[in-house]
């Protein structure tokens, strides 16, 4: 991520600057293949994923529980199918990852950061603000999870107390690799420049 | 988790679930990161999370959907399902050094094509007030007795 870009989405035009991606709105992002998460989900990762929650039900973790809750195998928790459909940071024969020392230097690339803005104006900043999710069913260990689609539903520019941006609001169905939908999910997320530290005009805020 | 299930019968409206804390250390929100894979740096980097506006470090989307999860399967039990979450706005950080608790309660409660289908109204609060939700959470519940299609309570 470089630095903010003062003719950018900061500038002062910068809600004009958003009109392109209001009017994606409606716009499927993805090139209508199924980005699938880096790795199956597996009874370890599992684990992982609940030590740091306290996690404590046995669908989870025992596969005896699970197999008499009527499933082939311990289950992933739902939520975590956001997590499971995450590509791989690197992969074989991919360029270097961290290619500069810097103690807060960031990767060269990464699938979490708002990696296709689109039309949009130039941001650093990006957080999620929201969702929602329907789930159709657990995913069991062995499965692998991708998202197929990234529609736009809504552009909103708005200047939080971090900076100046926009609100958008994106769609997609999680799938197995049978391309069996496991999930449907909207996540609104804040795409932004933040706040210069004297102001955006170098006085105070 | 409580090793009793619960079931649909048991349900009263506006009953609260059991109230889930989850301090917030850096240690914790760098074990989340390497398990829910949300490595973003805002989650477990002051000083980058302070470049980017924020007050400190905080917990990311994916953590704090578990915390939502975690306790409502600790109230549904291993034979309840999720079905839905919906109003799930994180509208403060959920900063380190703090704690954010998860509370709840049954908004409402009807059996549904045989199925016990509740909606519980979650919240996450911190020493700062709301910040995540209110939002609902539907799930299911075993029904001990069939044929009782219509029940409602709310």
């Amino acid at each position: 991520m470089g630095e903010p870009d003062p003719a950018g989405g900061a500038g002062a035009d910068w809600r004009s600057d958003w009109d392109p991606m209001v009017a994606a709105v409606g716009r499927d992002f993805s090139d209508g293949a199924v980005v699938y998460g880096a790795d199956p989900v597996t009874a370890t990762d599992i684990r992982r994923f609940l030590e740091p929650l306290e996690f404590d039900c046995p669908l989870h973790y025992d596969r005896e529980a699970a197999a008499q809750a009527g499933f082939a195998d311990v289950t992933l928790p739902y939520t975590a199918a956001l997590s499971w459909s995450i590509p791989p940071m690197w992969s074989p024969g991919d360029p270097p990852l961290f290619d500069d020392d810097g103690r807060d230097a960031q990767p060269a690339r990464s699938p979490i950061n708002n990696p296709d803005q689109g039309p949009a104006p130039k941001t650093t900043g990006y957080f999620a603000t929201g969702l929602e999710m329907d789930f159709v069913r657990p995913v069991t260990v062995g499965e692998r999870i991708g998202r197929r689609g990234r529609t736009l539903l809504a552009c909103v520019p708005k200047e939080t107390s971090v900076g100046r941006g926009a609100f958008l609001t994106f769609e997609s169905e999680m799938v197995t690799g049978t391309g069996e939908v496991v999930a449907r999910m909207r996540s609104v997320a804040f795409a932004y420049v933040p706040r210069p530290a004297g102001g955006w005009d170098g006085g105070a805020v | 988790m409580s090793t009793q299930q619960r079931y649909f019968e048991d349900v009263q409206p506006g009953e609260a679930i059991a109230e889930v804390s989850f301090p917030l250390t850096v240690y914790r929100l760098v074990m989340a990161a390497g398990g829910n894979r949300d490595f973003n740096s805002i989650h477990h980097n002051g000083d980058y999370a302070r470049s980017t506006g924020a007050p400190d470090m905080y917990a990311s989307t994916a953590f704090l959907l578990g915390t939502w999860e975690r306790a409502v399967r600790d109230w549904i039990g291993a034979g309840g399902t999720i079905r839905s979450i919906r109003g799930f706005r994180m509208r403060q950080f959920n900063l380190v050094g703090d704690t954010t608790r998860v509370l709840g309660h049954v908004a409402s409660a009807e059996l549904r094509d045989g199925a016990g289908v509740v909606v519980l109204e979650l919240r996450s609060e911190n020493s700062k007030g709301v910040t995540v939700g209110p939002g609902q959470v539907e799930v299911t519940l075993p029904v001990r007795a069939a044929g009782r299609q219509g029940r409602r309570v709310s």
